[in-house]
């Protein structure tokens, strides 16, 4: 009876541990699930408002405008017809909300119930004009001509090269800046922290003292403490202006500052990570090495890293994922202008900085909240090749060595 | 013993598990939230605080995030008192009928959009027309605006705040903004960016001024006049970009929230605004 | 034999150099921190006070104290560590103990790499999208502290499979010879030696949820509240929260300046308590181990 139940303990728990063994692969395809299910909502959509048509008069013979035309012809850059393929008249702006301008508020009636009356008077009268105003207050025997819009297409929302979310009367999500934002960021942070990273671990693990050890290594975790809105406040108030003065620049808030934040922020990762792998090195191996006649610097490079090269890669990705992913910190101090960066000295917005300024904002289930999950996943999916690729590589080469 | 400890495994699981069918508790009756614009939300904090301390029955969470935020919230029901730096839009009106809904706005107090540049910029006045330009692109160079050879570094608040909408739609005549206008997550960073940037402009409600930064005399009328925003230009609207804050809540909830309104307005409340460094109504 | 060789003189000089580099950079990041720090310090230490941390905010967050937010932070802490710790440590047993190597060992060790490279803003967005919207939690504390255990699971996951794998074979190997079940082995042997390394997960994973932002932006925080939660669906303030929002929002930043630094202060004063109490515990702990 005893044995029986300890047997059917035994399977319980093992189960039990199972069960808790799939919670990390669970999350994920949960993550996977949410992410992509609202953020593929956004192709589904056009860009303009739910609800919102834009129309013009009949006799104009544009039939279909791009979202980047119409927001020009909005912003009046673009101010007459035959720049987009119609007639040679000029461009009349009509928005819903200034129609109060044209008609007094007897004309619209209390209610707006009038409205549709006022907007077929004034499509019809004027020729060049472009009206935006709700499907709701569209007439029945309509007198203009409903401009098509297109859903907002993958190719469109990766690579156009503006973004506003919020632009009326369409947005325009183009998000190729903040991805090469996001990715200018985070490797002009590894690339800094890496190395430095690397030296530490180093003099952590094989040169220094056990004394000075057990101070460092404390302090340098403690790196990881101190919240990212610190080093935001931190980068804001001193690395934003020595770079501006440095470099001689009419902004200190770029790219830079914030490959400099992340990078220092990224460090104790990197450290931590690869020092546990070094010190994991069997001491026989250093052992052997060093009776072999090679110096410690010789086996450090010839036996420590590459034995512990997993760990150390593992330490880069997690800095990576660090990098690309903080939020707060780039927020503060990038400048979040939404251009395409060529050099690290320019202002750049990234992709999280982008979705925590954003969301409050978005309602949910609105276009801009799918177009933040869209984010959300491009994020996912950077992170999630990163980690593959550095998958395979430190996979490929432990089995060369076997 | 072991037993125990397969208990407490079990425990902690059932207590996951039952989490989930939980439903949201019902509120409380007395606890009002508020919710929204950042730019009223120091001010609501201060006058929940100090209405709290009156009366000790009424119990006030306030919470930002944004003007859209509180709106979106008042629709869904999430938040009774909804704060907005803006005029309820258009689009938000129709929703608010379609989900039949009669919302009441509530002045209770103006702020004044307030143009700042660095301190060492000798620039300080600007038309109407030529900080539109600044905004959206045209002009890049102090020289063009009579300043020193400098490059204009523009600097906007995110899209999240009403601020930013209120500055598109009145002061850019609805255009957009130019892509390479920084933007800020809250209006102390921009005070804090214009303040260490010497070719920086940027736009702050009045109160939040420091002398760390210089106001911009704006003029309404293409260049013939210069008004600096102050609260006294902006009460007698010679200062024209003075925007509204309301408090907006749901008609059939005035009974409840009417003592936290009542408050606002009343003398104590709108000596608060003035303190805070907004506009009193009277 | 006795007379150096030009390569060994030439390695000697290698190694030197190469040395030198690794301490200089070293201490450069310590330098990094302690001007990270001296300049909270100068900036904060002023408003560091009992009553700093035992009242509420007040006169618009310019004066008075943090206490809801530290109560806050504890809360979502404590919330998160007792889902993710147990899960974690299990998860991690069941890595090193149980499963046998192949591709299901694999596939979870991929995942969980996979998960612990997933920026913090993501788990964010899906804590808002599961927890807030899809289960109806609303702004919650419930959903906060789950989308923060979700992110520290990695953390545990990882330092219990480190802690289990150091614990040596032999141990295993003879609990089993005396005929001692796979569980029995675990809990009564391995367990107990890989203890003191596992503590260092749950330390390190506090650290990371105490200071995290972006997950809790959409999930919990709030700006001001009242009065202390009282139940799992009401909202708190939170100290990282707290400090972002009052040192960029507020329209006396000057006046309230003194007070965030002071907020960040006590954030990273928490960090680095916990950090000593997780280092003394560790030595004392494995001292009480080896005695067996």
């Amino acid at each position: 009876m005893r044995k029986k139940f300890q047997k059917f303990q035994e399977k319980f728990i093992e189960g039990l541990l199972m069960l808790s063994g799939t919670i990390t692969s669970l999350t994920v395809v949960l993550i996977i699930v949410f992410l992509f299910n609202e953020g593929l909502g956004v192709f589904n959509n056009k860009p303009i408002d739910e609800g919102y048509i834009l129309a013009i008069n009949k006799s104009n013979s544009v039939k279909k405008l791009s979202a980047l035309q119409i927001k020009n012809i909005f912003d009046q850059k673009i101010k007459n017809w035959d720049k987009v393929g119609g007639p040679n008249e000029k461009i009349v702006l009509i928005n819903i909300d200034d129609i109060s301008d044209y008609y007094t508020e007897i004309q619209l009636g209390k209610d707006f119930e009038n409205l549709h009356f006022c907007i077929n008077d004034y499509i019809n009268k004027h020729k060049g004009v472009i009206a935006f105003f709700s499907e709701s207050s569209l007439p029945k025997k309509f007198l203009g001509k409903v401009i098509n819009i297109d859903n907002i297409k993958l190719s469109e929302f990766l690579l156009d090269e503006e973004w506003f979310p919020t632009a009326t009367p369409v947005a325009q999500f183009g998000v190729k800046p903040l991805i090469l934002g996001t990715l200018w960021v985070s490797f002009g942070a590894v690339l800094f922290a890496l190395p430095i990273g690397l030296f530490a671990a180093i003099f952590l693990s094989e040169i220094a003292h056990k004394r000075v050890r057990n101070i460092l290594k404390p302090l340098i975790e403690l790196l990881a403490g101190i919240p990212s809105v610190v080093y935001g406040f931190f980068g804001l108030v001193i690395i934003v202006p020595l770079i501006q003065q440095v470099f001689d620049l009419p902004v200190g808030e770029t790219g830079l500052a914030g490959s400099i934040i992340l990078g220092i922020m990224a460090l104790p990762t990197i450290i931590t990570i690869s020092e546990d792998a070094m010190r994991n090195t069997p001491r026989a191996m250093k052992e052997a090495s060093l009776a072999l006649g090679a110096s410690k610097w010789q086996t450090i490079y010839k036996v420590v890293i590459p034995y512990s090269a997993s760990g150390i890669t593992a330490g880069a990705i997690l800095g990576i994922g660090r990098a690309i992913g903080e939020t707060m910190a780039v927020l503060m101090v990038t400048g979040n202008a939404a251009i395409i960066p060529h050099t690290l000295l320019q202002p750049v917005r990234t992709i999280p900085a982008t979705i925590a300024a954003e969301l409050g904002e978005a309602g949910a289930g609105s276009v801009h909240y799918q177009a933040l999950f869209a984010l959300g996943c491009i994020l996912f999916i950077i992170t999630l090749v990163i980690n593959l690729t550095v998958g395979f590589v430190t996979k490929g080469k432990n089995q060369k060595k076997h | 013993m072991r037993v125990n400890y397969l208990v407490y495994i079990l425990i902690s699981f059932l207590t996951f598990v039952s989490c989930k069918g939980r439903i949201k508790e019902e509120k409380d009756d007395k606890i009002i939230t508020i919710k929204g614009s950042d730019t009223v939300l120091p001010l609501a904090q201060m006058e929940a605080e100090n209405l709290m301390k009156k009366n000790k029955e009424i119990s006030i969470s306030v919470i930002g995030g944004g003007s859209g935020v509180g709106i979106t919230a008042l629709l869904e029901g999430t938040t009774e008192i909804a704060m907005a730096s803006r005029d309820l839009k258009k689009k938000e009106k129709l929703k608010f009928r379609e989900a039949n809904m009669d919302v009441e706005e509530t002045l209770i107090a103006f702020d004044a959009v307030t143009i700042i540049v660095n301190p060492a910029n000798k620039v300080s006045n600007l038309t109407e027309k030529q900080i539109e330009q600044i905004y959206t692109g045209e002009i890049k160079n102090w020289k063009d605006l009579g300043g020193e050879d400098l490059v204009i570094v523009p600097y906007s608040r995110e899209s999240s705040s009403g601020t930013y909408d209120y500055f598109k739609e009145k002061m850019m005549d609805d255009k957009n903004y130019t892509s390479d206008v920084l933007s800020m997550s809250a209006t102390g960073a921009i005070v804090q960016s214009v303040s260490q940037t010497k070719g920086a402009i940027g736009y702050i409600g009045l109160a939040y001024m420091t002398p760390s930064v210089k106001k911009i005399a704006v003029s309404f009328d293409e260049g013939k006049t210069f008004v600096l925003p102050t609260v006294k230009t902006a009460k007698d609207n010679t200062y024209s970009k003075s925007r509204p804050l309301y408090l907006m809540y749901e008609k059939g909830n005035s009974k409840k929230v009417n003592k936290v309104i009542e408050y606002f307005l009343s003398v104590e409340g709108q000596k608060i605004v003035a303190n805070i460094g907004y506009v009193p109504l009277k | 034999m006795y007379q150096e060789t030009k390569i060994s003189r030439q390695k000697r000089r290698n190694q030197r150099i190469a040395f030198g580099i690794f301490t200089f950079f070293s201490y450069f990041i310590v330098a990094i921190l302690f001007s990270i720090l001296a300049f909270l310090i100068v900036k904060g230490f002023g408003a560091i006070s009992w009553e700093f941390i035992t009242e509420m905010p007040k006169e618009g967050m310019t004066k008075g104290g943090i206490f809801p937010a530290i109560v806050g932070t504890l809360i979502l802490v404590i919330g998160s560590m007792i889902f993710a710790f147990p899960i974690g440590v299990m998860a991690g047993i069941y890595m090193t103990e149980y499963v046998k190597d192949g591709w299901i060992k694999r596939f979870i060790k991929l995942m969980t790499n996979n998960l612990a490279g997933i920026p913090s803003i993501v788990f964010g967005l899906f804590g808002m999208a599961l927890f807030v919207n899809k289960l109806e939690f609303g702004d919650s504390i419930l959903a906060g502290a789950l989308t923060l255990g979700l992110l520290a699971l990695p953390v545990v996951i990882r330092t219990t499979e480190e802690a289990l794998k150091a614990v040596d074979n032999t141990f295993r190997q003879a609990s089993l010879g005396l005929g001692a079940s796979k569980w029995q082995t675990t809990r009564k042997v391995v367990l107990p030696i890989a203890f003191p390394n596992i503590i260092t997960g749950l330390i390190l994973s506090i650290g990371r949820v105490s200071g995290e932002t972006a997950p809790i932006l959409f999930t919990v925080a709030a700006y001001f509240l009242p009065k202390l939660p009282t139940g799992i669906f009401d909202q708190v303030m939170a100290l990282p929260y707290h400090l972002y929002v009052i040192s960029t929002s507020g329209t006396n930043i000057e006046a309230s300046r003194e007070i965030a630094y002071g907020t960040a202060l006590i954030l990273i004063l928490i960090v680095l308590i916990c950090n000593i109490l997780a280092n003394r515990l560790r030595k004392y702990l494995s001292k009480k181990v080896k005695k067996y």
